[in-house]
């Protein structure tokens, strides 16, 4: 079944460019969006198993667009493609609902497998990445005593995000732990879902807060 | 991208802080020469001389207004010269009290020439050279009025007790004002510099950067010359967005730095940097000292694995410790390679780097092994360096 695709970035070179190299390795580019608002407004229309996302959209963020097709569409998966400077925004992405991160630097070939994967729903997780992960985790865990429960990884976990960090491939992880790179795979999404879990738990808990004081 | 607090519209003018405090010197002046002038004018009949108080009085008018004018409107460079010279002119003035005014007089407790308003002197050499100037002027004024009335009585006492306070408040306020303004200054130059980045980020980010990495792409894909036009396009594409982001990573006003930023300048084609997306801040110095094993570890993975050899640098703050880490994909250094070239002789890069580290008391480990790669881990305790909380 071919893996249909939604490109969302500002520049129309780039996103020409990606749209016909994803076309040209058979999957098919069911429609594209130069910024937030429209992409919101398209992806239910069309219902790409794939957004593949910019993060730097002109005047509008990427990240809001993540949270409003994930809000709409919970089957459709967001890569996002993004420059290699935004840390800050990488990581709201990831918390808001993107499940893989690619630098815009990546060759058509490695483009291609990172959607294909995330259509299969295995996390596209680059060194940088896990890095931006552990990172909070760690963050999250110097937080004062007192706060609302926060994700903690298992060591298990940590030891896993910590090789990909390092540079490992699934497969050299699985060789150095002794496990399958399809239990690599599911540890590394594991991280990902319970940051997102706690992402939406602490927007609930504001909505909520803000409610009652307006009441 | 670290964004300055906003600055307040100016509580103090950034380029000239003292504006207020000489505009005060000068006010307390002419209050001062009108005061003196009706003290005189009471006691003229009884002067040894009025003539000569009459002469004096309008050199102290004349030189008033000299002030006047060079503390509104003069150069800045200027005030500090003529502060002196009114320090001069005042202990001059004053020096004419044996000539004009009575024993008598001074006795019953009449001031010497110029009296109050020779003080001014001390004010405007404290708002010119701080707490040094105000005390040595005081100094000065108090000398001149011992020496003019030849005598040192409660009264004379009191007065130089004032002129003393008056020395050490006013170049207190002086130094006060200069460091508000220095800092000020600073803050909206960071300010501005961000704004500037920001502003060529968004318009590189739409343009330049584009092209570059489509090239990139387009290079690899086309192979041959054009694989090489492309990967030299996506070195600059890397090197342009580290430049455009490396703001975060200048030593701020406390003299600390942030590794994370510092540390992401490393990446290039070859070398992938994982860090926190929030800073670690750390002493300038202690940055400086990392940054360059990093480099060292890397310097030695293009030398013995290959130029093209791709390396990873983690940085992470745990509990207490800052542990970066410097891996490679290449064979390995076989066991006792390290020693046996220490034993040599041979420094090597293991000794330096060790050397480094461990002067900022911490540790470097080595994992190594034939088809295992290299990975050096550099950790240095991170004391009180408390996460900076940031939601």
């Amino acid at each position: 079944m071919t893996v249909t695709v939604m490109v969302v970035d500002d520049h129309p070179i780039w996103r020409e460019g990606v749209a016909r190299d994803l076309g040209e390795r058979g999957l098919e580019v069911v429609a594209t969006a130069p910024d937030a608002g429209a992409a919101v407004r398209i992806a239910p229309a069309v219902r790409p198993q794939v957004v593949l996302m910019d993060l730097n959209l002109g005047e509008t963020s990427g990240v809001d667009a993540i949270a409003g097709i994930v809000e709409t569409l919970p089957d459709t998966k967001v890569l996002v493609l993004s420059a290699s400077g935004e840390h800050a925004d990488v990581l709201e992405a990831l918390k808001a609902g993107a499940t893989g991160y690619l630098v815009k630097s990546a060759s058509a070939e490695e483009l291609v497998d990172a959607v294909c994967r995330t259509a299969e729903g295995v996390p596209v997780f680059t060194p940088g990445l896990a890095g931006l992960v552990l990172g909070e985790y760690r963050r999250l865990a110097q937080r004062p005593a007192g706060e609302p429960a926060v994700p903690a990884l298992t060591d298990r976990e940590t030891e896993v995000l910590r090789l990909v960090a390092k540079g490992l491939t699934a497969k050299q992880i699985g060789e150095r732990l002794v496990v399958s790179h399809r239990t690599v795979e599911s540890h590394v999404q594991n991280t990902l879902r319970k940051l997102q879990l706690h992402n939406r738990s602490q927007l609930v808990r504001y909505a909520l807060e803000q409610g009652l004081a307006d009441d | 991208m670290f964004r300055p607090a906003p600055v307040p519209a100016t509580l103090i003018d950034v380029e000239r802080p003292l504006e207020p405090l000489w505009r005060g010197v000068v006010v307390y002046r002419v209050l001062t020469l009108v005061t003196v002038i009706g003290v005189s004018a009471f006691h003229m009949s009884d002067y040894a001389s009025p003539l000569g108080a009459g002469l004096v009085l309008a050199v102290m008018t004349v030189w008033t207004a000299v002030l006047a004018r060079g503390w509104l409107v003069g150069a800045d460079e200027r005030r500090g010269p003529l502060a002196l010279a009114d320090l001069a002119v005042s202990a001059g003035i004053m020096l004419t009290t044996p000539l004009i005014v009575t024993d008598a007089q001074l006795d019953a407790s009449a001031p010497g020439m110029g009296s109050i308003w020779t003080s001014g002197a001390v004010l405007a050499c404290a708002v010119a050279y701080r707490i040094p100037g105000g005390v040595v002027a005081a100094a000065v004024i108090s000398a001149a009025l011992v020496l003019a009335k030849s005598r040192a009585t409660l009264t004379e006492l009191n007065d130089i007790q004032i002129l003393v306070l008056a020395g050490l408040t006013v170049g207190y306020a002086s130094s006060v004002l200069r460091r508000a303004a220095e800092r000020v200054r600073r803050a909206v130059a960071e300010e501005a510099a961000a704004a500037e980045r920001e502003r060529l980020a968004r318009a590189v980010h739409d343009g330049v950067l584009q092209v570059l990495a489509h090239v990139g792409r387009r290079g690899a894909e086309l192979g041959g010359a054009a694989a090489e036009l492309g990967t030299l396009a996506g070195e600059q594409e890397v090197a342009l967005r580290t430049l455009l982001t490396s703001g975060n990573a200048q030593v701020d006003a406390e003299g600390r730095r942030d590794l994370a930023a510092t540390l992401r300048a490393l990446a290039s084609g070859r070398v992938t940097v994982s860090a926190p997306a929030h800073p670690i801040d750390l002493p300038a110095a202690t940055v400086g000292e990392l940054d360059a094993v990093v480099r060292a570890a890397l310097a030695n993975v293009e030398r013995h694995v290959g130029a093209d050899a791709p390396a990873w640098v983690l940085v992470e703050e745990l509990d207490g410790a800052i542990e970066i880490s410097v891996r490679d994909d290449g064979p390995g250094i076989p066991a006792g390679r390290l020693a046996e070239a220490e034993e040599q002789g041979r420094l090597g890069v293991a000794r330096s780097m060790r050397g480094r580290v461990e002067e900022l008391g911490g540790t470097l480990g080595l994992d190594t092994g034939p088809g295992r790669g290299t990975e050096w881990t550099i950790r240095i305790p991170a004391r009180a360096e408390k996460c900076r909380e940031s939601v």
